[in-house]
């Protein structure tokens, strides 16, 4: 099978003053493939992800859509292998191309679950809605079980039903690449699992060729539902490839600091990690500060 | 068809419902205001019957109908969709409830140049549109400020919000200055004028102000989509549905301050519609901009209208402003709306 690169990122760097935040990071995304990025806080994940959506302009290094090359360059035989960059693209295009689940969203007027998951289909639309828009609004409204409140107001749900919906929005938009900026930290554990699964139906359908790219703190949801696994640490991917090559305790002792049994699963051919301990002992450290404290206070 | 789907035309066939309920309640309400003044034998029933032709006026009365109390209904209407729309608008790109057409300083500009006709006698048009020019120009400067803002690197919704307070400040402060050194007569005429009034608007004016403001409500009905996914999810939410939040707040900021500067220098400082109608028709139609755009239009009108005919018949034929009743009475009713809705 010949994969074929629907996004491919060269030496990409983006930095603010005196803080240099991605230092040179390559990657490509394939169809039908779920792609997790872990990290600690600060690595650059949410920040890799913003430069490719476009939303920060990387300083250098090379972003190409592969297969909106294609759609743009289909009637100029000349340039048909030309790749484009997202300078080359507006944002329409980006939008129909990539769908994005923010960390969090600043919501200052809200409307009904249901307008909220149709601004999805906002990059088709011209003003007025189709019965095919309101279609796969509502049939994505099902897959994700939002029945219940898809006619209420989107700032009266808790944090993880918005977080579902959110993730409705990037559904019903139908893009080539969901671009996931952990879009499981607010959801309780089945719906973490549900919600995973479903991404996973989604890209793995190879009727529509689709891909996923996904930051995400959970090792083990990582270890479950991701093809490949990219291990980013300060601002680098450190390590990439199949789950069971890449989570290995060495590694996450790199990047997490932490010591980790991996353990396999006697049912299936599962395996998971076992999260001992962090290195270093911070924590009695501070345990002792704060026995400290209590004696001066009572002193 | 899918059972959401059903229910989701339904509720906006209701909210359409409302719109157009909204809608034949301020043409009526234009047809009472119509019948509203002095001369008693052109009452309401007999003004409509004359306006649908079904009596012929006389010269006078067409004269009345047509030149006296017609400007002033279609400057209330125009007026009003126009300050209204803008409120809208610049609510939503900004994302914020506490915004209203007078928040980016073009009402402070506007009355720093009327302070500068009246009383330096500076004005860049001489004769009775001396106080207009100079309101809307200075309006202007306030809007190419915003303009030059808008270029700058990363630009914030918030500092939209600063700079227009700080515009706000310095204007005031210019104009207390020559209000200081001013004569009583300069003071009271610039007061006058800061009342915001329909009555210094001819036919040809309100005829002239209608072409903008309503070329903008079909523009402000296209940016809804934009507008819906800025106020649901800020600026990295709205890119990834295909907005470019920098380029589409310049341009509806400015063309928002643009048809706020063009009113206010014809009527002088009515603000309150601006803030008020959008809210109130938040609690009709809710946030959809699809929806809460036409609603705010009309409800502006409403309002306006509303304001004003109370102004003219409640102690005529003394004729307090409209800027002045829509704050007095406008101002109770927002706040009832709010709490009503905030309790439900």
């Amino acid at each position: 099978m010949v994969l074929s690169n629907i996004i491919t990122v060269e030496n990409l760097r983006f930095g603010y003053p005196k803080n240099e935040v991605l230092k040179g990071i390559d990657l490509t995304l394939h169809d039908n493939e779920l792609v997790c990025l872990l990290g600690v806080n600060g690595a650059g994940k949410s920040t890799l992800l913003k430069c490719i959506l476009g939303i920060l302009k990387h300083q250098s290094g090379n972003i190409s859509y592969g297969d909106l090359a294609q759609q743009i360059n289909a009637g100029d035989e000349n340039t048909s292998s030309k790749s484009v960059s997202s300078e080359d693209l507006d944002p329409m295009q980006m939008a129909r191309y990539m769908s994005y689940v923010p960390q969090s969203v600043k919501s200052s007027f809200s409307i009904d679950v249901y307008d909220t998951i149709m601004l999805g289909r906002r990059p088709y639309i011209g003003w007025s809605i189709s019965d095919m828009d309101r279609e796969i609004v509502s049939k994505t409204i099902e897959f994700l079980n939002l029945e219940d409140f898809a006619f209420r107001k989107f700032n009266q749900l808790s944090g993880g039903e918005r977080q579902r919906v959110i993730i409705g929005k990037a559904i019903a938009q139908s893009p080539r690449v969901f671009v996931l900026d952990e879009p499981t930290s607010d959801l309780d554990l089945k719906n973490q699992i549900q919600v995973m699964k479903k991404l996973k139906i989604l890209v793995s359908d190879e009727k529509s060729p689709k891909a996923a790219l996904v930051a995400i703190h959970d090792i083990n949801m990582a270890a479950r539902f991701a093809d490949r696994i990219l291990l980013m640490s300060d601002g680098e991917i450190i390590a990439g490839g199949t789950p069971r090559d890449v989570l290995t305790p060495e590694n996450i002792q790199k990047v997490f600091g932490v010591t980790a049994d991996v353990i396999e699963s006697q049912e299936d051919n599962r395996f998971w990690i076992h999260v001992k301990d962090e290195i270093g002992g911070e924590l009695e450290d501070e345990h002792v500060f704060w026995e400290h404290q209590n004696i001066e206070n009572e002193g | 068809m899918n059972p959401l789907s059903e229910q989701h035309i339904l509720k906006s066939r209701n909210q359409i419902k409302s719109i157009v309920f909204l809608g034949i309640s301020t043409f009526v309400l234009a047809l009472i205001a119509m019948g509203q003044g002095p001369y008693e034998k052109l009452d309401i029933w007999t003004t409509a019957k004359m306006i649908f032709g079904f009596e012929t006026p006389t010269s006078t009365e067409h004269s009345i109908i047509w030149r006296i109390r017609f400007p002033r209904i279609l400057m209330a209407i125009v007026g009003g969709v126009a300050l209204a729309t803008a409120g809208a608008l610049m609510q939503g790109c900004l994302g914020n409830p506490l915004v209203s057409p007078l928040t980016l300083g073009v009402a402070s500009g506007a009355a720093l140049g009327a302070a500068v006709a009246i009383m330096l006698g500076f004005s860049v048009i001489g004769g009775q549109l001396a106080i207009i020019g100079n309101a809307f120009l200075f309006a202007l400067v306030v809007v190419f400020i915003i303009i030059q803002l808008g270029s700058t690197h990363s630009v914030s919704a918030e500092s939209y919000i600063l700079v227009g307070i700080a515009i706000t400040f310095i204007a005031g402060a210019i104009t207390s200055v020559l209000n200081y050194f001013a004569t009583d007569e300069q003071v009271s005429q610039l007061m006058h004028w800061s009342f915001g009034s329909l009555g210094r608007v001819d036919r040809d004016t309100a005829m002239f102000l209608t072409f903008p403001v309503l070329s903008l409500v079909p523009l402000a009905l296209k940016w809804s989509w934009d507008l819906n996914a800025l106020s649901v999810g800020g600026d990295e939410f709205a890119i990834s549905t295909g907005v470019d939040p920098a380029g589409f707040r310049k341009t509806v900021l400015v063309l928002s301050a643009l048809l706020t500067a063009l009113v206010i220098s014809f009527t002088g400082l009515i603000g309150f519609v601006g803030l008020a109608a959008p809210h109130m028709a938040r609690v009709i139609v809710g946030n959809d901009f699809r929806k809460l755009i036409p609603s705010s239009a009309i409800f502006g009108a409403f309002l306006m209208l509303f304001a004003d005919t109370l102004g003219r018949t409640l102690f005529a034929p003394i004729i307090i402003p409209v800027g002045v009743m829509l704050s007095v009475i406008g101002g109770p009713f927002f706040m009832y709306l709010l709490i009503r809705s905030k309790g439900r």
